[in-house]
């Protein structure tokens, strides 16, 4: 039996006088506990089973590396502006409760360049249009990208990471020489494990030099028009974003202890069949090629 | 992936057609629309068959599911079945979630995005359970849910934190994606969500059946109350990035619970599992206890996992040990000090609370002026945990003056001050005083 903040009394209810001396007394413990109360109030909220802050997360980051050369130009930059502004909000809640995730933009045409000094997390991303300029610095990029993909840079969320989504979107053939700098970006354990894909835009693209990036042809796909471009883009940044934001489920197909050495690599794999899929589900695009009519 | 289109119709298998408004959302297996159907709206969820191993025996067992209908009203059951289309690809309809429902997801996160439809910004509303009460009921209701489809013979399979939607204020539970629902031994492709899965299907060497059902239902328990996973901690931090392999190891061959009391190498970590930290110091030790026992040994022998029905009554238990206090600190009744064996005293404002007896259990329950009892906690015969069979009310015309009230359909037997035993029929009510005493039929309760 209870009666809120009164003193257990039984009898008090039925006893006037007793009630106020109740009440007197509740009066002063009140004024005395003021202080305790100020004191310790911070305690009672810290033991509230339902003071909860968001449940810990593993963290993501998205790397978006694109091609601003001055082949760009155009429709190309136009369409690919527009296709990320929109894939932005629609893969906002890939995370769910899971994962944070965060977008970085680094930008490649003479200069090579952040979008963001740092990687900002999807629900606050804003995509700031990017124009297009100069020549293809690759190799650049792939040494910035390298530099930044360390635990005391980019990566530096002090709770668990999944291996980060790295993308790459060019046009052209890079115009430095990026072997060197690709070469020590694959030395890189985060690009190692890291879900790697790439988008050749039109015919000077080369698929074997972004397989060479991606270490698997099955990740690189080509668009040869607009249509195909902003499909291709969606498709591989929501199917990555799904898969690099998520534990992998390891075991369907197997009935069998699996190994280390089974699951290696597992997402990449699976990203690569997925975008495989899509791409023979993809209608042909009627739209005009991106090599004619320039 | 074959989407529909906005406009576009589907055709119903027994007639009729549906027509798509717009897209809900995407999963794994496909995506879920808007759609009308005979003048009322429904949710449709249209399969991607690419991602399905075999796509006839899948819809063949929601057609089976269909029939059986759902376990019980608390499911977002599949309705109807479209008709399938020449290259394979079908759907079925479910009902709509009510508008007074979160998905879990937004529980967890503490907060859900509201998307300006023109700006294409978001807004964080925040979501949280309006009072703990709402929250255990929140959990009874879930264990509840699964203890029926398990009755039921059928498993959840894919059991994680997509499949709930729970009405805060008052937690009500609608599980939803029951599509992968199959009678215990069958299993249609699905492996389940890492971290929810049970560590033998991770490892390969089992299918989703009823036993990893309670693995995942005590992830989806821990995850709820302590806002955590149950085993990510420093062994798990430690490799920094979460590879395939070393989710492997830890969520599968070498799954280390955080507070596993025979093995302290995975700690939670200050700073990033601060959740688990503290609510891991406020419930009570018979929860805590529950969920040592299904993150140890039930790790490895399914057998020592916590049944449903055990669950249930852990947690009715845990409802009636919650003392809402008049200054506002509300918490079980193990956080509030004990000045004697009957009575509770809040810490905060050093309110004095009494306690019930009853026959039936060897605890004290605490009572406060709007407390209740529900007819299973005065009936060991019944199941019943949503009907409130008794309540602690203060007399309408004598102030002060408390008073249970008998809300059930049996009549009571209480002792008054004067020694003798009088018939409470439903409805009525009589004073608490030292030396009550409640005979209920089965069950008898003293002050």
């Amino acid at each position: 039996m209870s009666k809120n903040k009164k003193p257990a009394a039984p009898n008090a209810a039925g006893n006037p006088a007793a009630a106020a001396a109740d009440a007197a007394e509740e009066i002063k413990k009140n004024a005395q506990s003021q202080f305790e109360v100020a004191d310790s109030l911070l305690d009672f909220e810290e033991d509230d089973p339902l003071s909860a802050t968001s449940v810990s997360k593993k963290s993501l980051v998205i790397f978006f590396l694109i091609d601003t050369s001055g082949s760009m130009k155009g429709k190309k930059m136009g369409e690919l502006n527009t296709v990320m502004e929109e894939l932005i909000p629609e893969i906002r809640r890939v995370g769910e409760a899971d994962t944070e995730v965060k977008i970085a933009v680094l930008t490649f045409g003479t200069q090579v360049r952040w979008m963001y000094s740092e990687p900002i997390p999807i629900e606050d991303f804003e995509w700031a249009r990017l124009r297009a300029d100069g020549v293809t610095s690759m190799g650049e990029a792939f040494k910035e990208l390298s530099a930044r993909m360390s635990r005391n840079s980019f990566l530096n969320s002090p709770s668990l990471s999944f291996a980060p989504v790295i993308f790459l979107m060019t046009d052209g053939y890079p115009s430095d020489d990026y072997k060197p700098a690709l070469a020590d970006l694959q030395q890189n354990s985060w690009y190692k494990f890291g879900l790697k894909a790439a988008l050749g835009i039109g015919n000077e693209a080369n698929d074997d030099m972004l397989a060479e990036f991606t270490g698997t042809p099955d990740t690189v796909v080509h668009a040869y028009s607009g249509g195909q471009l902003a499909q291709m883009i969606k498709i591989i940044a929501v199917t990555s974003a799904q898969i690099g934001s998520k534990s992998m489920t390891l075991s369907d197909d197997t009935n069998h202890e699996l190994t280390a050495e089974e699951v290696r690599a597992a997402k990449q794999k699976l990203l690569g069949q997925q975008i495989q899929d899509s791409m023979t589900n993809l209608g042909d695009a009627d739209a005009v090629s991106f090599d004619t009519g320039w | 992936m074959i989407e529909l289109s906005i406009g576009q119709e589907v055709e119903m298998e027994y007639g009729g057609k549906a027509q798509v408004l717009s897209v809900i959302g995407s999963g794994g297996q496909g995506t879920v629309y808007l759609v009308r159907y005979n003048g009322m709206k429904w949710a449709l969820k249209w399969y991607d068959v690419d991602k399905i191993r075999n796509p006839k025996a899948f819809r063949k067992n929601i057609q089976n599911n269909i029939s059986d209908g759902p376990p019980s009203n608390k499911f977002l059951w599949p309705k109807y079945l479209t008709k399938e289309n020449a290259d394979g690809t079908f759907g079925y309809l479910m009902e709509l979630k009510p508008e007074s429902f979160d998905s879990f997801v937004d529980i967890l996160n503490t907060y859900k995005l509201t998307v300006d439809p023109f700006t294409g910004r978001s807004s964080k509303k925040p979501v949280r359970f309006s009072s703990l009460y709402a929250m255990v009921t929140a959990v009874i209701n879930i264990v509840n849910a699964f203890r029926q489809l398990h009755r039921a013979g059928k498993s959840y399979q894919d059991l994680n934190d997509g499949g709930f939607f729970i009405n805060v204020d008052t937690g009500a539970v609608l599980v939803c994606d029951c599509d992968n629902i199959a009678p215990d031994g069958n299993n249609f492709g699905i492996g389940g969500k890492p971290g929810y899965m049970a560590p033998e299907v991770v490892r390969g060497v089992a299918k989703p059946n009823v036993q990893t059902d309670k693995y995942s239902l005590a992830v989806v328990l821990f995850k709820l109350l302590f806002r955590g996973d149950p085993m990510e901690g420093e062994k798990v931090v430690k490799d920094v990035c979460l590879t395939e392999s070393s989710e492997l190891k830890h969520y599968g061959q070498n799954a280390v619970f955080v507070y596993d009391p025979e093995d302290s190498s995975n700690r939670p970590v200050r700073g990033i599992h601060d959740n688990v930290i503290k609510f891991w110091r406020i419930y009570p030790d018979y929860i805590k206890d529950a969920f040592v026992r299904s993150f140890t040994a039930g790790i490895l022998e399914p057998t020592k996992r916590i049944i449903e029905n055990e669950w249930q009554k852990l947690f009715i238990r845990l409802r009636s040990e919650i003392i809402q206090c008049g200054c506002g600190r509300t918490n079980f009744c193990s956080m509030f000090e004990r000045p004697d064996i009957k009575t509770f005293k809040c810490p905060k404002c050093g309110s004095l609370f009494g306690s019930l007896k009853f026959s039936n259990r060897n605890y004290r329950t605490p009572l406060y002026l709007g407390s209740v009892f529900y007819a299973c906690e005065i009936d060991p015969d019944s199941e019943d945990f949503q009907t409130v069979a008794g309540e602690l009310v203060e007399n309408r015309l004598k102030p002060g003056v408390l008073g249970f009230k008998n809300t059930s359909e049996l009549t009571w037997r209480a002792k008054m001050p004067n020694g003798d035993f009088y018939e409470i029929p439903p409805g009525k009510g009589f004073p608490v005083w030292q030396g009550l005493q409640i005979d209920f039929g089965k069950v008898q309760a003293t002050l």
